[in-house]
Parts: structure tokens; C-alpha cells; sequence
């Protein structure tokens, strides 16, 4: 014969060990929930750059720069335009890694 | 902490002091990025570096977690303090910590030793008078 649970039964043997647990649980996932997505290596990265000590000077953006006046020079002659004079060839050392 | 973002308050807090520490240390500047390369890593991290105030004299951590890579970029006056092999070190050091997920302890840690290794000690002897034996 299956005994008739209480109400109050109930809440004892069932109620406390689930709340009992459910403590357990918040307090062993409650590092990583204030944490954050942790970074874990293999997967897709999901965050936007960070600069720390960055650059103090804003660069202007090129698409809100005012437009020049046309260039007119000699029948032939040729304007060229690039990036190569704002590429500055400097020494530099370091090391690379990969994991 | 906003969804999205790379590290919490108290991350960034530990890195920039740990910045501090080595731009104190060396006298040195020092900076960090963490990001994707739009293309190979080490010409997208020289021209992060190109776009520094003083790049002579910086030293540029660059860490692409999506592509597992590490570049760490010395100015033409910073090499003289901070030897590739020294680099070299300290980029083992954070390569560790990023291999087990370990983005802000990598980071602290190789920063830190970066500028212990440029660190230079001071004169004792600014005499130019020589000594004779």
C-alpha cells in the first residue's frame, strides 16, 4: 500500500533537497554567470576589438574629409594616388606565437 | 558585465595596471589590442603599430583570439632594451595562458615580464672619468 503524501511532506523530502540543490548550483555557476562568456580556444571569437593605450590622436575618417578641388595638370601628365606614402618602413623586433 | 565585451571592469582594471607596471618599469610605452586581423597578423599588427603616438619606442601586444595568434612588436629604441629572445619569452609565457583560455592572466603576466626584461637599471657610475687599474 503506497502511503498518502502530505502537503507537508511533500515540501520536506522534496521542496529542501531541490532548494538545497538549487543553492549548490547557483553558488558553483555563480563565478562564471558574473564572469561572462569565457574565452575558450578553438572557438568563434565574439567581442569588438579593445585598444588598451592606444593611439591618443583620432584619425580623421577619409569619408568625412571635405573634397579637394580637381586636379588640372599638363596635357599627359598623370596623377597617382595610393597609399604607399603612408606606409612608413620602420625597424621593429618581436616575437610571434600561436596556440 | 555588457554582453560582447572581451573582458569585465576588473579585467581591464588588472591589464592596464599591469601596463602601467612595465611602462614604469622600462620606461617604455606599451600597448595592448585584442581583435580579429583583417588579414595576416603580423602586417595587421604593424600597422596598429604604425598608428601608435611614439612606435620607436613602444612595444605592441597583439592577440588574435579567434586565429590563436600572438604578435609582439618592438619599436626601433624599445628593441635596444627588449631583445627578441627576451620577447621571445614572454611570448611563451602568455601563449601558455591563452591555450587554456586564460586571456587576462596571459595578458597581466607577459605584459609584466615584457617590462621586466626592459627594465634598466640605473648608473651607479655616471662618471666619464675611466678607471685605472
Amino acid at each position: 500500500m503506497i502511503p498518502q503524501l502530505s502537503g507537508h511532506s511533500l515540501l520536506v523530502f522534496v521542496g529542501i533537497p531541490l532548494l538545497v540543490v538549487a543553492v549548490l548550483a547557483l553558488l558553483v555557476f555563480a563565478s562564471s554567470i558574473a564572469d561572462g562568456p569565457r574565452y575558450r580556444p578553438g572557438l568563434s571569437w565574439w567581442a569588438p576589438p579593445v585598444w588598451i593605450n592606444g593611439p591618443t590622436a583620432t584619425k580623421p575618417d577619409p569619408a568625412n574629409l571635405p573634397e579637394l578641388p580637381e586636379l588640372t595638370g599638363a596635357p599627359g601628365a598623370t596623377v597617382t594616388t595610393g597609399t604607399a606614402a603612408t606606409g612608413v618602413a620602420r625597424t621593429t623586433g618581436g616575437a610571434s606565437a600561436s596556440w | 558585465m555588457p554582453a560582447g565585451d572581451a573582458f569585465t571592469p576588473d579585467q581591464l582594471y588588472d591589464i592596464e595596471r599591469a601596463v602601467r607596471y612595465a611602462e614604469d618599469t622600462s620606461g617604455l610605452h606599451f600597448s595592448v589590442y585584442v581583435g580579429g586581423a583583417d588579414s595576416e597578423t603580423r602586417p595587421f599588427a604593424l600597422e596598429l603599430f604604425n598608428e601608435l603616438d611614439d612606435p620607436d619606442s613602444t612595444v605592441l601586444v597583439y592577440v588574435d583570439p579567434a586565429g590563436r595568434r600572438l604578435e609582439i612588436v618592438t619599436g626601433s629604441l624599445a628593441k635596444r632594451q627588449l631583445t627578441d629572445t627576451a620577447a621571445g619569452l614572454a611570448a611563451l609565457t602568455m601563449q601558455t595562458s591563452f591555450a587554456t583560455g586564460d586571456l587576462t592572466g596571459g595578458l597581466v603576466t607577459g605584459v609584466q615580464q615584457l617590462g621586466t626584461h626592459a627594465h634598466q637599471p640605473p648608473l651607479l657610475h655616471a662618471s666619464d672619468e675611466q678607471h685605472k687599474l
